[in-house]
């Protein structure tokens, strides 16, 4: 049969959001794909140069729904490491808490997409339904579901008192069970994984040659994971479980993600059992000094690098954000070289995309 | 989910599924019941407004504005439909004039409802 | 000629036909959807539906052969519908001759291949694609269906429903005897009617809406009763081949047997449904032919043993 090019355009059930592929078959084997990304640029970066400081943490927020509040943690971590203060303990303990809590729901939504993919429709409904009881714990704390707005420069925006203590460990409890029973699904179910197991397996030097982060690299072999090797604030005093898996196919990264669910539920209870007291916020002045400044932090999807240039005034010179999904498409062409027409959405899944990251 | 067997585990959870209650609402005809911090629509006090204007600069949707003509004369707009409900207009404000309810903003097509005068000081003395 | 009329057009002809097809599909989303703990659909979801696609615009690609995608859904229509008319429902059967069994197999495959065709005209890449894999999936499923099917048709000593169910009061049901034979025409069974985990050629996420991504409007509408009522002629025929023992005497309590089987059957279709993920094709083929077969065969081969 010969070649035609089916377009995985930029509406299509498989995507969330917005992404062009075309994608050479011929039979049921795929040939190769070619990539075009900007449907959602927003022009985040040249926006941020036109607000203050104050104003720009709410457009931070803005850039991708699922990762928010790490981007405005980093953000915020940028500008006080320009003022030179640091925020009380209790708060950088609640900015972790929330951080952890964003990388479990964004875990869940993420398999519940992959078991729709592959027609599991079971898995996708109780996942979003456990996913639920973490945006309910959101929802209380903080105001909203999916926009938090938590921080503010100089630490968060509120507190939590004994009854949001009881709450969330309560909903704690709940998730562990719910998690371990995915994980037994995962490895035993059989069509889910003769679907995931074999497909597409990356090489750790692949990943190195083209600077891929975050859960991928890690299901590859590769050991890097920057709440370990360039932690925040309270990250260098809470232990950090760093999982990695050896073989790289589609399946590894399941795991892995999975896994790591369960690490981020063992560390928000010993983020709140050992939650100091304290305030929750110190005031700063509105003029940023001169000055520049890199944070990196751990998103659910690998690794954020928010640079930040300041010119004494209360309007940033230069942010620049790199997202982790920008590395992971980059790879995208080279796994869609030797599969089967069937095994693309577990491609596209597994790769965990958000282009309004990517795109900005 | 039971664990008699790992294998069977999804099938428990299937069974379980259907012996519970459904965990979805019929929502237009049931209600939906928001905790008290959402940050739904704005309410807003005006004797402890002052006019000072500092919501209207940190506001980052511009939804605030502010028509100020001197000290005692100056009128307050709020613009529902650009507001973001972030809330830092709550936290700017240093009297408590502006907050949020936990109350849903609907649509509508009244031309009406898309600026909201929330103050209108006509400086009288 | 009044009460052949009456057979073909109420019961158990069209009218009985295409309300049980929408009762079926109202029942396989409730069920599903209770086992994903949503509430699901309420009853009427099903007709509405229907009557939905019939008001919308009808369109097609350019180049399309627009007499072909008219005739299509209407064959396959009619010839589920015939199919219908001659299995038994709770022992009635008004129109039943000798080796009916074989063209009922034969009218329930014709929808199958007005699918591939309906694919190839449509002139669209998904529906290409869609429309070759329904053709593979085709020959993966069907022969182990076929064996399965023939092996009461063996016990009971003739190809004629009605006989088959005779010899069923007499014996008693045939899944005692054939209990693998009935897993594997429920096998088949999904395969045929596309459904989790065989729904290959309907897979959302790689093939848009398979064979049937530009269809829209009336023609839509009647693709979706072919399905249903693909799916209840299916059930109609698993159970009698398998639990048929009639003439018990009061007619209201076989109805009410045959009811409760039918329900049963649809919560063990909808609950496949709900456990398992979605094949590959090349994973669907060494299935097929590498287990499949080899149990149907074995299956025969008891059967054959046991009547001698």
């Amino acid at each position: 049969m010969d070649k035609i090019s089916i377009p995985i355009g930029p509406q299509h059930p498989l995507l969330k959001e917005p992404l062009s592929m075309m994608v050479d078959i011929s039979g049921e084997k795929v040939l190769g794909g070619s990539l075009r990304l900007g449907y959602v640029h927003r022009g985040i970066e040249r926006l941020a140069q036109q607000r203050t400081y104050v104003q720009n943490i709410h457009l931070i927020e803005r850039i991708c729904g699922i990762c928010s509040h790490v981007h405005t943690t980093t953000y915020c971590y940028a500008v006080e490491a320009l003022l030179g203060i640091e925020i009380p303990p209790r708060a950088q303990y609640i900015r972790a808490l929330m951080c952890e809590l964003e990388r479990i729901h964004s875990h869940l939504l993420w398999l519940g997409i992959l078991a729709k993919h592959i027609g599991l429709d079971t898995i996708f409904m109780h996942t979003w339904h456990d996913r639920e009881m973490v945006l309910d714990i959101m929802e209380e704390v903080s105001g909203g579901r999916v926009s938090h707005a938590a921080n503010q420069i100089g630490g968060v925006r509120f507190d939590l008192d004994a009854e949001h203590d009881k709450m969330i460990r309560k909903i704690l409890i709940k998730l562990h069970s719910q998690v371990e029973g995915l994980l037994d699904v995962i490895e035993t179910e059989p069509a889910a994984m003769a679907r995931t197991k074999g497909v597409a397996p990356i090489s750790p030097d692949l990943i190195k040659a083209y600077g891929v982060v975050g859960p991928v690299a890690r299901a590859s072999g590769v050991d890097v994971d920057m709440r370990r090797d360039a932690p925040l604030p309270p990250y260098d005093q809470l232990e950090v479980k760093v999982i990695t898996h050896k073989d790289g196919d589609a399946w590894a990264r399941t795991f892995v993600r999975v896994e790591e669910t369960r690490v981020s539920l063992n560390l928000c209870e010993t983020i709140i059992r050992e939650m100091p007291r304290g305030d929750v916020v110190v005031r700063t002045p509105r003029r940023i000094p001169a000055g520049e400044v890199i944070i990196r932090s751990e998103a659910p999807r690998g690794e954020l690098f928010y640079y930040l240039r300041s010119d004494g005034s209360d309007k940033p010179a230069r942010l620049k954000v790199r997202t982790p999904t920008l590395a992971a498409l980059s790879l995208l062409p080279v796994q869609l070289s030797e599969i089967n027409v069937a095994d693309i959405p577990v491609v596209l899944a597994g790769v965990d995309l958000c282009i309004a990251c990517a795109d900005r | 989910m039971y664990k008699i067997n790992k294998r069977f585990t999804l099938l428990f959870a299937v069974i379980d599924a259907m012996i519970k209650p459904p965990e979805t609402v019929k929502y237009p005809f049931a209600s939906l019941e928001l905790p008290e911090g959402f940050r739904g629509a704005i309410v807003f006090d005006p004797d402890k407004c002052i006019g000072c204007g500092l919501c209207v600069r940190d506001c980052p949707a511009e939804a605030l504005q502010i028509n100020k003509k001197s000290r005692e004369e100056y009128t307050l707009l709020h613009y529902p439909a650009r507001c973001a409900y972030c809330g830092q207009c709550e936290d700017s404000c240093r009297h408590g004039a502006i907050s949020h309810s936990n109350k849903l903003v609907g649509s509508t097509t009244n031309k009406d409802e898309w600026v909201i005068v929330l103050k209108e000081e006509k400086g009288e003395k | 000629m009044i009460r052949s009329l009456f057979n073909l057009l109420v019961f158990p002809g069209f009218m009985f036909l295409v309300l049980s097809g929408l009762i079926f599909e109202w029942l396989d989303r409730k069920f599903l959807a209770r086992f994903q703990r949503r509430v699901g659909p309420p009853w009427y979801q099903p007709l509405a539906d229907l009557i939905k696609l019939f008001s919308k615009e009808d369109l097609l690609p350019k180049n399309a052969n627009d007499l072909l995608a008219t005739l299509l859904p209407l064959i396959s229509l009619s010839s589920v519908l015939t199919a219908g008319l001659y299995v038994p429902i709770a022992g009635y059967t008004p129109f039943s001759f000798e080796g009916d069994l074989i063209v009922i197999i034969f009218l329930m495959s014709v929808p199958t291949l007005a699918y591939y065709l309906a694919g190839i005209i449509s002139l669209g890449i998904y529906s290409i694609l869609g429309g070759g894999r329904s053709l593979l999936q085709f020959f993966a499923y069907e022969i182990p269906l076929l064996i399965a099917l023939s092996g009461p048709a063996i016990l009971g000593g003739s190809w004629s429903v009605s006989s088959i169910m005779e010899s069923q009061g007499r014996l008693g049901p045939f899944i005692i005897f054939q209990p693998l034979g009935f897993i594997l025409a429920i096998v088949g069974l999904i395969g045929k009617l596309k459904r989790d985990p065989f729904d290959i050629p309907k897979a959302t996420s790689e093939v848009v809406g398979g064979s049937l991504t530009e269809f829209s409007g009336a023609k839509l509408g009647f693709w979706n009763l072919v399905m249903d009522i693909q799916a209840v002629v299916g059930i109609f025929l698993l159970i009698d081949l398998y639990f048929g023992w009639t003439k018990m005497g009061y007619p209201i309590l076989s109805i009410v047997i045959f009811v409760i089987e039918c329900l049963i059957l649809i919560l063990i279709l909808s609950g496949t449904s709900a456990i398992f993920a979605r094949l590959r094709i090349d994973q669907l083929a060494g299935l097929g032919w590498r287990i499949l077969v080899p149990l149907a065969l074995l299956q025969i081969g008891f059967v054959i043993l046991m009547g001698v």
